[in-house]
């Protein structure tokens, strides 16, 4: 795209701007496929563009499909496990509208995002010692999705059981927009301490991590609010858990 | 023997003309409108430097914006695009990436400018011919020989990381 650029520049510098679109076929590195008449009309162009010939890459010459398809973002999913190792967990949100009698909010938008069964974000696993990092595009935002609600103002997503880490109770965070993607509300869901101890002490995969060091009414995002932000669990931990919370905007 | 990866750094920005540059570049878009708004509540900033600037954390932003993107990587089957080898065809094979929002302005579309480095799968380094590279992705012989692969270096293409 940039030597695009400075072809059409340069070209244009030239006089040569008429020619331009041919020349872009012949040189630019973004170009898709390439036809015989392209070919030889790139031999005649690269004639009168001189020393930018030099500076060209092979065409790319195969075919350029399966054209891309308009996906939807990588968020928009139920199941945010990819991968995780954890006691399964149903997590159903319902969003009310406190601006509509409280009624259900459809087509609001809903962002999740929790740690893994000994602590960790996606966000931050991928490097912990900081500086450039890279992530594998197949397995780089575990643990964090979104769902658009629908008429009951539901969303439901598959997920597991959420660790908790040093300083914080466990805890899943929550960001809800409307429809056309304004933010509303940033909160936070707080699970039931008992169930949090039968996970923490007997599934095989937060065992090692231990129990809580943080409780609900000591935590600096709870404390003043729990009774709001406290989801009700049931569930076991052979057979998953499920999740079930209102969260109240104003939309 | 070498091996070496390389990294190429895909600028989009509102002129890309391919289809999935310009998917791109419009779902990157709409989810930085999205994500912004959390280090912006009050829309004091309008372009991503003064958020970077001045909002503590906003360098997250790359990576919030990032799982916008991720269904259009994964629909290049694990090769990097644009760069082919000396026949004509892309054949760098990746699964590591890092997407970074270059410039931004939550009021104009036109300067939201994003990059995508993708970084190669190792690959064994035989020679230089000129400004090409003869490389090998699979350095297994078959029928007594090994196949190989020349690309020339370019603008925006680099070596990442080299091992002896």
């Amino acid at each position: 795209m940039e030597r695009k650029i400075f072809l059409k520049n340069t070209l244009a510098a030239l006089g040569l701007a008429a020619v331009a679109p041919l020349a872009v076929s012949s040189c630019g590195k973004d170009t898709d496929t390439t036809t015989s008449t392209t070919s030889t009309t790139t031999d005649s162009t690269s004639t009168g563009t001189g020393s930018t010939t030099s500076s060209c890459t092979v065409t790319d010459t195969e075919t350029a499909g399966p054209y891309p398809t308009k996906t939807p973002s990588s968020y928009v999913r139920s199941d945010i496990v990819d991968g995780q190792s954890g006691v399964p967990l149903t997590i159903k949100i319902t969003i009310n509208n406190t601006k509509n009698s409280c009624k259900a909010l459809s087509g609001a938008l809903v962002d999740i995002w929790h740690c893994t069964a000994v602590g960790y974000y996606s966000e931050y696993v991928v490097n912990p010692g900081g500086g450039y990092s890279s992530v594998d595009y197949t397995s780089s935002h575990f643990l964090r999705g979104r769902q658009t609600t629908d008429s009951n103002g539901l969303v439901t997503f598959t997920s597991i059981f959420p660790g908790w880490y040093s300083g914080r109770a466990p805890h899943i965070h929550v960001h809800v927009y409307n429809s056309s993607g304004t933010s509303l509300l940033i909160t936070q869901i707080a699970f039931p301490t008992d169930i949090c101890n039968t996970v923490y002490t007997t599934a095989s995969d937060y065992k090692a991590h231990g129990t809580q060091d943080t409780s609900n009414s000591s935590d600096m995002v709870f404390s003043d609010s729990l009774a709001d932000e406290l989801a009700t669990v049931t569930g076991s931990v052979s057979a998953g858990y499920t999740l079930t919370h209102t969260i109240y905007v104003a939309a | 023997m070498k091996i070496i990866r390389l990294i190429y750094r895909k600028l989009i920005d509102a002129s890309a003309t391919k289809p999935w540059d310009q998917l791109l570049f419009e779902g990157s878009w709409y989810e930085y409108l999205l994500q912004a708004q959390t280090f912006n509540p009050e829309k004091k900033y309008n372009t991503f430097a003064e958020l970077m600037a001045h909002v503590p954390n906003a360098d997250r932003l790359h990576f919030l914006v990032t799982p916008a993107i991720i269904g259009y990587l994964k629909q290049l089957n694990g090769r990097i695009p644009d760069i082919t080898n000396n026949i004509g065809k892309t054949f760098l094979p990746f699964k590591n990436f890092k997407f970074e929002i270059v410039n931004s302005d939550i009021t104009d579309k036109n300067k939201h400018q994003v990059a995508v480095n993708f970084i190669s799968e190792p690959l064994i380094w035989h020679d230089t011919i000129g400004h090409q590279l003869l490389v090998t992705t699979n350095n297994e012989p078959e029928n007594g020989e090994t196949l190989t692969e020349i690309l020339t270096l370019q603008p925006f293409l680099s070596i990442y990381s080299i091992k002896a």
